[in-house]
Parts: structure tokens; C-alpha cells; sequence
């Protein structure tokens, strides 16, 4: 999709409206968006499509999402998910995900950040080596 | 087979307990060689990241939400969505003396079937320049054995010297004689004939050439027996752009590494034209503002970078110098373009060749009156100057009564000598490729020119002259060049050792 200037700054906007105290708040991105559907301005599509992929990010950066290779203990995950919301705030969302792929261990991802600490992550980094 | 299984053993013991982080992101979209990557944001400008499939990038654009990153290697292997990770790493090069006799791809790869390059060092591909308290002036000679640029357009170690000029005008040949010169010397100097010399490596830099002119280039190089002391970087035509872009810089890093070691090196970028085009497209596919011709607002900066790597070192950093000699392809002569006026503005000088003279038989096609060496005159060795001090004015007055000369037929005696002179000097210059003349053999020769030894020489027969005269030196007279090589100078006991030697040899000459 070409993005010109215009959508950009406007999406980039709307973003910035969307928080209260630093974090994202439901109820003002619904009115935000009826508000630019009713208004209908130039590109209004594409703003929405724009502004949708800057929440997405967004909301990526406040999601963990943890890989395992079989299902946790729930004393684990509780205690995984504390000392995740003690490192990132606690507005941080996790998602548990079975992936039997990684054959041992955990991986975790929050943001543009990944802990690896699977077995298929070891083998990678031994073929590289050898 | 033990020692590899402990081997085996202890890598695995060093990975049990890490857990690694790293920085992620996804691909989003790629073709024409870039990627533009959401995520990875603790990314580096100029950080090398790395893709599925062993495939590696470089992140060029750092932009809000997104990353544009250049790939290097098979493209083709990477898709939408594939996870990038950051390596921490600049792109880096391998350097030192076993990439001598050999051809290496943009990265270091070899490409000429040899084996593996076994060195230790890397060198990253870009570099800050060395800044003034560690630069000194130039004041020692590449001798290039083309007389007409030793005598006039001097070059020294640490300079930048531009070679410009149209299509076919024989401006990597200039580069190849030089590199096959310093082959010479630098064989000389092994064996101890040249006193104190200090070696000069030479890097040939192909951007974007036909794969059959570097095959032909390697060719000459191989059978000249330059190859031992020569290192050639191909990205050619077929390469990716990014390759062609990045091919410059691994070529500065590989120099640098003879700098840093107190070494002397000569750099050969063939041509920043198509390195320009090469870097155009990259930046346009990342979407870059574009400017004058759609080249990016930073081509400038670009060859500036990359030209202000080449420096003489002061002694107590080592006292090493990387010289360049970038290559600039012109349209139908004009030097005003903008990528020809960029690297004029940024070399100390430049070596321009017409197409004119090339047809006239002008060979090397070399235009006085463009061509100029801002630094090179201070690296001379002080014989060729008392031989060549007044050569470039006198031939400046040759082209200008040359012009007149052609309306009237009356003369007066001191025009008409004035033109005889000239005539011969244009036919001393002209000079075979692949066939670079001695410094010493240039002096006596020139000297021979100035104390009229020529003057009797009918034009046409000045060139058969000249090659009888250095056979003559070569084979008869050969303590008096090892003295003319060993002082660099020419005093009365030199001089009238020369002057016995013409006369003698003028006896057998008919």
C-alpha cells in the first residue's frame, strides 16, 4: 500500500490521542474512529488501514507471547508472568502457545525482543558453529 | 578423531545453560534485492541482520515502524513473513597479504577457484577516515611508467587521482599499466635493485564491469606477472546492485589493512560511474527522496567517504599510504555532468583523456591542458623535474601555435623551432599499453629531448629513436641508470656521462 504524508501524519496522530496515562485506551480509539468515518477527510481508508497497523505494533510491544515445547505447570506460568510484568509494566498481556517444533525449552517474545531457550535454538547456533 | 569429538563436547557444554536475546523482526515486503522489516527495533544503521536460509542483510533505513535493509547473497530465499534477527555485527571483510594473487566477490569470498583465504584479520567496510594529526603530506611517487603522466601529471602515495574520460579511451589501461609497473618495482625491490623502496599492493576494484573485461584484465595481469602483488574485487554486471555498491568499501578496507601495517597501497575503483547507477538503484528501491538525475541527495557523500580513505600516514602511526585512482566513464566528453564534477570537486587531480587524440594515434589520449596532479609535483623524484619542469608548457605553446601555424606558411625561425619541439614531444609520449617505461630510461630520454638530441630526427622516425635509444641504454649503459635510479638526480657527472652515451650512440644511429 503507497502511504503519503498526509496519512501518515494523521494516523500518527490519532495514535497519539489514543493513550490515557500511558496506555491504550479502548473507548477513545472507537471514538476516534467514528469520529474519522463520520468526517470522511481525504484517504480516510487508508488512515484506518495505517492507524490499524500502528495499533497492531502498538499493541504488540504490550504482548508476550511465550512458546513452549509442551504444556507448563500453572505455578510456572504464574511466576513467568510476574517477572515478566515486573520488566515490562504491568499492562502486559501473555499468551501461551504450545509449539512441540521447539522440542525442549522456551521461547519467549514481547515487542521486537526474543529470550531463546529451546532445544531447536541450541542445535541452530551448534550447526553454525560447527 | 578424539580431539574433535572433546571439541564437539566442550560446544555443547557452552550452550546448555544460555539463553540468548536477540532482536526480531518480520519481513513485511521484499523484492529488488531490499526487504522492509517491521519490528527490530534495537537495530544499528549499517548493522548486518540476519534472515532464514543464512541470508544476510544490512539495514540502511531506520524509519518509525519500519526497517529497509539491503540483502547480500540469494535473494530469492527470503519471503514475507520470515523472522530477521540483528547480529550486532558490521559488515566486515577479510584483509591482509593472503588476499594478494587472488579474486574475491564483494565480501571476500574467492571466486578464482584457489581455496579458502586463510587469514585472521577483518576489516569492517566502513570506515572513518583518518583524521589530521594522523596525515601527512605526500611526498613519495607512484611511478606509474607512463612517461607522459610521470613527467607531467604526477601521482603520489596518498593521493586521489582521477582517471576520466569517454567510453574506449583507454582509462583501465592506464590503470593496468600502473598496477603492472608497480609489479615491476616491486620485483626490483625483492631483489634489491631499487634502493629503500617500499612495496605497492594493488587492489583493482571492478564495479559493474562485463565479466569478460575482468577475465581479459586478469589475463594481462597474469601474464604480466603482476598478479603476486594484486588483489581484484569483482562485482560485475551480473552482480546485485548491492554488491556493486558495497564493492568500493570492501576495496578501501582491504587498503586499509596495508596502511595500518605501515604498507603502501593502490586502490582501483573501476568505474564510480556505474558504482553511482548501482548505489541510485539501491536507494531508490528504498525509497530514498531522489534528487538532480534521481541520484540520491547523499552520492556526494558517498564518493567522498570513500575517496577520503585514502591517505599517507605520518611516521609514527606507520608511516603507510593508500593511493587511489577512481575511474570516471563521461558522456560524449562532457566533464560538466554531475557525477563526473562530484569526484573532480572531491580528488586531488585528474588524468583527462580524449577521444580525439585516442583516434589521432595519440596513445595514451592524455589532454594537457585538462589534465592536472594538485599534489603529485612534490612527490617527483628531482631528476625528472630538471628533465620535465618546462615539458607541459612547452607543449601548452605547441597547441596553441599548432593552431595558428595551420593559416600561415611563413615562420620565423624560433615559431618553427618552437613547433618542431612540440611535434616531438607528443610522439615521445606516445607509448604502448601494457609496456611501462623505467623512471631512469624516462629521464635519459627526456633529457636527450631537451638537449636536442631529437631535433635532427625526422618526427616519424622520433618513436624508433626513442626505443633504439633505451635498447642502448638497457644493454650498453646500464651503471649509468642504476646511477640515475640510485641518486634520483642528475649532476654534471651524470650529465656528461649521458651526453658521451647520446653521442655515441648517435654515431650508430641512421
Amino acid at each position: 500500500m503507497k502511504i503519503n504524508k498526509e496519512i501518515r501524519r494523521l494516523s500518527r496522530e490519532m495514535l497519539r490521542a489514543s493513550f490515557t496515562d500511558g496506555q491504550l485506551d479502548p473507548g477513545r480509539i472507537a471514538s476516534l474512529v467514528d469520529s474519522l468515518i463520520a468526517r470522511k477527510p481525504r484517504n480516510y481508508i487508508g488512515v484506518l488501514k495505517n492507524y490499524r497497523r500502528l495499533l497492531r505494533i502498538e499493541v504488540e510491544k504490550r504482548r508476550a507471547r511465550i512458546e513452549t515445547a509442551s504444556e507448563v505447570a500453572r505455578e510456572t506460568s504464574s511466576r513467568l508472568v510476574a517477572n515478566l510484568k515486573k520488566k515490562y509494566g504491568g499492562d502486559l498481556t501473555t499468551e501461551f502457545v504450545v509449539n512441540p517444533q521447539l522440542l525442549g525449552g522456551m521461547r519467549i517474545r514481547v515487542g521486537s525482543d526474543v529470550w531463546d531457550g529451546s532445544v531447536r535454538d541450541r542445535l541452530e547456533r551448534l550447526e553454525q558453529q560447527l | 578423531m578424539s580431539s574433535i569429538l572433546e571439541e564437539i563436547e566442550t560446544k555443547i557444554e557452552g550452550l546448555k545453560t544460555s539463553t540468548t536475546k536477540s532482536n526480531v523482526g518480520v519481513v513485511r515486503e521484499t523484492g529488488d534485492g531490499v526487504a522492509r522489516i517491521e519490528g527490530l527495533s534495537d537495530v544499528m544503521l549499517n548493522e548486518m541482520i540476519e534472515f532464514p536460509n543464512g541470508v544476510f542483510g544490512l539495514a540502511l533505513n531506520l524509519e518509525e515502524t519500519e526497517v529497509g535493509a539491503i540483502l547480500l547473497g540469494e535473494t530469492t530465499k527470503v519471503s514475507e513473513g520470515d523472522e530477521v534477527r540483528t547480529t550486532g555485527k558490521l559488515l566486515q571483510v577479510p584483509v591482509g597479504k593472503a588476499l594478494l594473487g587472488r579474486v574475491v566477490n564483494t565480501i571476500g569470498q574467492p571466486l578464482d577457484g584457489k581455496g579458502e583465504i586463510k587469514t585472521d584479520s577483518f576489516y569492517p567496510l566502513e570506515k572513518i577516515a583518518p583524521g589530521v594529526i594522523k596525515r601527512r603530506s605526500v611526498s613519495q611517487p607512484v611511478q606509474t611508467g607512463i612517461m607522459a603522466i610521470d613527467a607531467m601529471i604526477p601521482i603520489g602515495r596518498g593521493q586521489r587521482e582521477l582517471i576520466i574520460g569517454d567510453r574506449a579511451t583507454g582509462k583501465t589501461t592506464i590503470a593496468i599499466d600502473t598496477i603492472i609497473s608497480q609489479a615491476r618495482l616491486n620485483k626490483a625491490g625483492e631483489k634489491g635493485e631499487v634502493k629503500d623502496y617500499r612495496p605497492l599492493y594493488c587492489i583493482y576494484v571492478a564495479v559493474g564491469q562485463k565479466n569478460s573485461n575482468v577475465a581479459r584484465t586478469l589475463a594481462v595481469l597474469e601474464k604480466e606477472g603482476a598478479m603476486p602483488y594484486t588483489t581484484i574485487i569483482s562485482a560485475p554486471a551480473s552482480d546485485t546492485a548491492t554488491n556493486q555498491y558495497l564493492a568500493p568499501f570492501a576495496g578501501a578496507a582491504m587498503g586499509e589493512w596495508f596502511m595500518d601495517n605501515g604498507m603502501d597501497a593502490l586502490i582501483i575503483y573501476d568505474d564510480l560511474s556505474k558504482h553511482a547507477v548501482a548505489y541510485r538503484q539501491v536507494s531508490l528501491v528504498l525509497r530514498r527522496p531522489s534528487g538532480r538525475e534521481a541520484y540520491p541527495g547523499d552520492v556526494f557523500y558517498l564518493h567522498s567517504r570513500l575517496l577520503e580513505r585514502s591517505a599517507r600516514v605520518a611516521e609514527e602511526f606507520g608511516g603507510g599510504s593508500v593511493t587511489a585512482l577512481p575511474i570516471i566513464e563521461t558522456q560524449a566528453g562532457d566533464v560538466s555532468a554531475y557525477i563526473p564534477t562530484n569526484v573532480i570537486s572531491i580528488t586531488d587531480g585528474q588524468i583527462y583523456l580524449e577521444t580525439d587524440l585516442f583516434y589521432q594515434g595519440i596513445r595514451p589520449a592524455i589532454s594537457v591542458g585538462l589534465s592536472v596532479s594538485r599534489v603529485g609535483s612534490a612527490a617527483q623524484i628531482k631528476a625528472i623535474k630538471q628533465v620535465a619542469g618546462k615539458v607541459k608548457l612547452d607543449l601548452a605553446q605547441f597547441r596553441e601555435l599548432a593552431a595558428f601555424a595551420q593559416f600561415g606558411s611563413d615562420l620565423d625561425a624560433a615559431t618553427k623551432a618552437r613547433l618542431d619541439r612540440g611535434q616531438r614531444i607528443v610522439e615521445l609520449f606516445k607509448q604502448k599499453q601494457y609496456n611501462p617505461i623505467p623512471v631512469e630510461e624516462q629521464v635519459a630520454v627526456m633529457w636527450a629531448m631537451q638537449n636536442g638530441y631529437l631535433d635532427a630526427v625526422p618526427v616519424e622516425r622520433v618513436k624508433e629513436f626513442q626505443i633504439k635509444l633505451q635498447d642502448y641504454l638497457q644493454t650498453r649503459k646500464e651503471s649509468l641508470l642504476a646511477a640515475i635510479r640510485d641518486k634520483k638526480q642528475l649532476d654534471e657527472n651524470i650529465e656528461s656521462q649521458l651526453r658521451a652515451a647520446l653521442d655515441e650512440f648517435k654515431t650508430t644511429w641512421r
